[in-house]
């Protein structure tokens, strides 16, 4: 089966010269929730903004980054970020409109869809994304965890092929990262989640990818690779509390 | 801190708050139009509007107290403006009906902004064919106004917490860095927000 | 310098609004033709840093404060056509969301800080930093082109509310002018202090990009500069020769009769006027040329002492800077 997406030896340097990726390579199969972990700086965020185009600005050649077999090109950019819905780190940059039902509009008023479509659709992301009944708030009266509700449902109104997220439990009290967690675990869809909270990782997700310094250093099942005391200890990350009565391998 | 308090009241029901938004801002403009264009040898005229402004300010269930407030922090625009008038001949009464006046006005704007979003202003804009740019310019000031004046706020006792004299030539040098900074803050913001746009398809 | 509503007669409110909608959309035009859709959200943005910033309060003396007000800053940082935008959609929020500034005013508000204002200031920085290069010439430019966009945009004002028959030309263009001569060298002070700081960290946005601020067209210019020469000629002509005019229809509009005004200066006698007009004329250019001066040093001095001397050194060098 094709995966979802592909990513074979992707290198991307900065306008400073700065190496950020130096060859990563990696593929997401229909379904799975992958986590990305590595330590600050290790160029997840820039990946990330690699698998729906967004980087880089121009292109050189064939792109390295493949959805559903296809190459990404600047004929195929629309398409291709609409199936890979990307949550960025903070809300608060994703959250451009004036009010909630305006944003999560955005996306799909792009596809030339229907007004009562796009009506049906925003209604139906606010209910999977738990915050029927805030089309009229003003996104800067809500808190971090609405926020980030409203930018879930914002990616969820395009249909996407797969989530991608960005941290999307930092800055949230210990009842919005349960809620978060909850909604991500209700939502069928394909996951990559770029995050710190390791024990997330483990809640969430079946495999794990750690990047540092721009390469893919590790990878595998969840429990394997965090278990991996010194592995983690030496990227910059550790044990999550979730697996400490594991005994290590 | 936060200071959308001044859009607080923006969102509440009330009759006048659940009128059509095209609605209050055109009588708010033709109110206006038509104190402006009262003769000073017609004051009752102005009289009857003010009534006519505080039904509507009850109607509204927007705090009196927030109301007098805001009038107040405008009031002295017009009153500087008006007192050229005073050195004028005819002075006093000039004065006098050029504040009562414009007063009004005010509280013709204070009431048009305190019972519709600013929002819904922007779609009567975006239906009267108000260029896109000018819209989305709007729409994007008005969403992160707020954000850049907290942000602005946070930077000033950052740095207060760090200046231990008083010398006015020192605070000016950090408060002009705070703006430095806030602009390249924004600028970088909006980079972000224009890849959060194109992520979601943007045209 | 916002005018509040009831201030402005219908005539000159409507005026001011058409050119305002002219000045506006040329700026529009501009931004269609050679805005990279990148910078959009930057103008939105930079609506709401003006917004910001001009709430910072920098103290003067005694309680008292100076505050931003943006124009060149906005001008120099974005360019002058998304300065317009810019600084056009700061008034329309201010106006509409917040009852600073009459509605029925906003095209004079709009059209003395958002067109004047801007265009004005930018059209003094471009020339000033042209002639001083480098960084120098830039902060030079800037504070100086800040002090110059406040004068103008107050001289406009002024002239309207002259015109409007409110305040008359003897009482109201001192009373602005004074008054923003001193507005404006906080204006300059803090613009220069401003981009001076941006310098230092990301001098790339201070620098004049090609193809947005420092390449406007021939055509451009002319027609922002037919939409403030206009202004001007209107505006400011009661200065050249209507001036017992402008008084006598102050009188008239507001009802008083001629006896309850001052006999001197309502009485339109050409033969006793003429000198007088012709004095006092001469007594405001030569208070507008020595302003400007004293504007132009101060801008200088600032300039001397926010530029490193090595950069000014590099200044000193022909064809140092692209």
């Amino acid at each position: 089966m094709t995966p979802v997406i592909e990513v074979r030896d992707l290198h991307f340097s900065f306008d400073d010269g700065s190496r950020a990726l130096r060859g990563v390579s990696f593929s997401i199969a229909e379904g799975e929730c992958v986590g990305l972990i590595g330590p600050n700086g290790a160029g997840k965020s820039t990946l990330l903004l690699h698998l729906n185009g967004l980087l880089p600005e121009t292109w050189r050649g064939a792109s390295p980054v493949l959805v559903y077999g296809r190459p990404v090109t600047a004929e195929s950019l629309p398409e291709v970020r609409r199936q890979v819905g990307l949550l960025f780190q903070d809300p608060n940059d994703q959250l451009f409109c004036p009010t909630v039902f305006e944003d999560v509009a955005f996306g799909p008023s792009q596809l030339d869809l229907g007004e009562a479509e796009v009506r049906e659709r925003v209604t139906r992301a606010l209910a999977t994304a738990g915050i029927t009944g805030f089309e009229r708030r003003a996104p800067h009266h809500l808190s971090a965890g609405e926020k980030r509700r409203v930018c879930l449902a914002g990616v969820l109104a395009c249909h996407p092929s797969i989530l991608v997220l960005d941290e999307p439990t930092s800055s949230l009290d210990p009842r919005g990262r349960r809620e978060l967690k909850a909604m991500l675990q209700r939502i069928p869809l394909t996951k990559l989640i770029a995050t710190h909270d390791l024990d997330l990782v483990v809640e969430l997700c079946s495999r794990v990818i750690v990047l540092d310094g721009g390469l893919v250093v590790a990878e595998g099942s969840t429990v394997e690779v965090l278990s991996n005391e010194e592995l983690m200890l030496r990227h910059s990350l550790e044990r999550p509390h979730a697996l400490r009565h594991l005994h290590p391998h | 801190m936060r200071h959308d308090f001044l859009d607080r009241f923006s969102r509440l029901d009330s009759p006048i708050h659940r009128l059509p938004p095209a609605l209050k801002l055109g009588a708010s403009l033709a109110l206006v139009l038509t104190v402006v264009l009262v003769p000073p040898a017609r004051p009752a005229a102005l009289v009857g509007l003010a009534v006519v402004l505080a039904v509507v300010a009850v109607l509204s269930r927007i705090p009196v107290l927030f109301l007098v407030g805001r009038l107040i922090l405008l009031e002295p625009v017009v009153l500087g403006v008006a007192s050229l008038g005073l050195l004028q001949p005819g002075g006093w009464r000039t004065f006098l009906f050029l504040v009562v006046r414009s007063t009004l006005c005010l509280g013709i704007m204070v009431l048009l902004s305190n019972t519709t979003p600013f929002s819904d202003l922007l779609h009567v804009l975006t239906a009267a064919r108000v260029p896109v740019l000018v819209v989305t310019t709007l729409s994007l000031m008005d969403r992160y106004e707020f954000v850049l004046v907290d942000e602005a706020g946070r930077m000033k006792r950052a740095r207060a917490s760090r200046i231990f004299t008083s010398r006015r030539v020192r605070s000016w040098q950090t408060l002009a860095t705070v703006v430095s900074q806030l602009f390249i803050r924004s600028s970088e913001r909006a980079e972000r927000i224009y890849a959060a746009m194109c992520a979601r398809g943007w045209r | 310098m916002h005018i509040p509503d009831g201030f402005l007669d219908a005539r000159t409110a409507v005026t001011a609004g058409i050119l305002a909608a002219a000045g506006l959309g040329i700026a529009l035009r501009q931004a269609r033709t050679h805005l990279p859709q990148r910078r959009v959200p930057l103008l939105g943005i930079t609506a709401a840093f003006v917004f910001a910033a001009q709430m910072v309060n920098f103290p003067v003396a005694g309680g008292t404060s100076g505050h931003l007000i943006g124009a060149v800053l906005a001008a120099v940082l974005l360019g002058p056509s998304a300065g317009v935008v810019v600084i056009s959609a700061v008034l329309i929020v201010q106006c509409l969301m917040f009852a600073d500034g009459g509605i029925s005013a906003l095209g004079a508000n709009i059209l003395n800080m958002g067109v004047l204002g801007v265009v004005g200031g930018w059209a003094i920085y471009d020339l000033v930093s042209r002639a001083v290069r480098g960084l120098f010439g830039r902060i030079l430019a800037a504070g100086f082109a800040a002090w110059c966009s406040t004068m103008i945009a107050a001289v406009a004002c002024a002239g309207e509310l002259a015109v409007s028959g409110t305040v008359g030309w003897s009482v109201v263009l001192p009373a602005m002018a004074g008054v923003h001569a001193l507005i404006g060298v906080g204006e300059g002070l803090i613009t220069a202090l401003v981009l001076a700081a941006i310098a230092r960290v990301r001098p790339e946005l201070v620098q004049p990009e090609a193809g947005t601020s420092s390449r406007v067209s021939l055509r451009v210019t002319m027609a922002y500069g037919a939409v403030v020469t206009v202004t001007l000629a209107l505006f400011a002509s009661p200065l050249a020769s209507r001036w017992p005019d402008g008084l006598d229809r102050t009188a008239e509009v507001l009802g008083f009769s001629r006896q309850a005004a001052a006999p001197m200066l309502a009485a339109p006698i050409p033969g006793y006027v003429m000198p007088g007009i012709q004095a006092t004329a001469l007594a405001i250019s030569i208070a507008a040329i020595a302003g400007t001066g004293v504007a132009f040093v101060l801008a200088w001095l600032l300039a001397c002492a926010l530029v490193p001397r090595s950069s000014r050194e590099h200044a000193a060098e022909p064809g140092a800077e692209p």
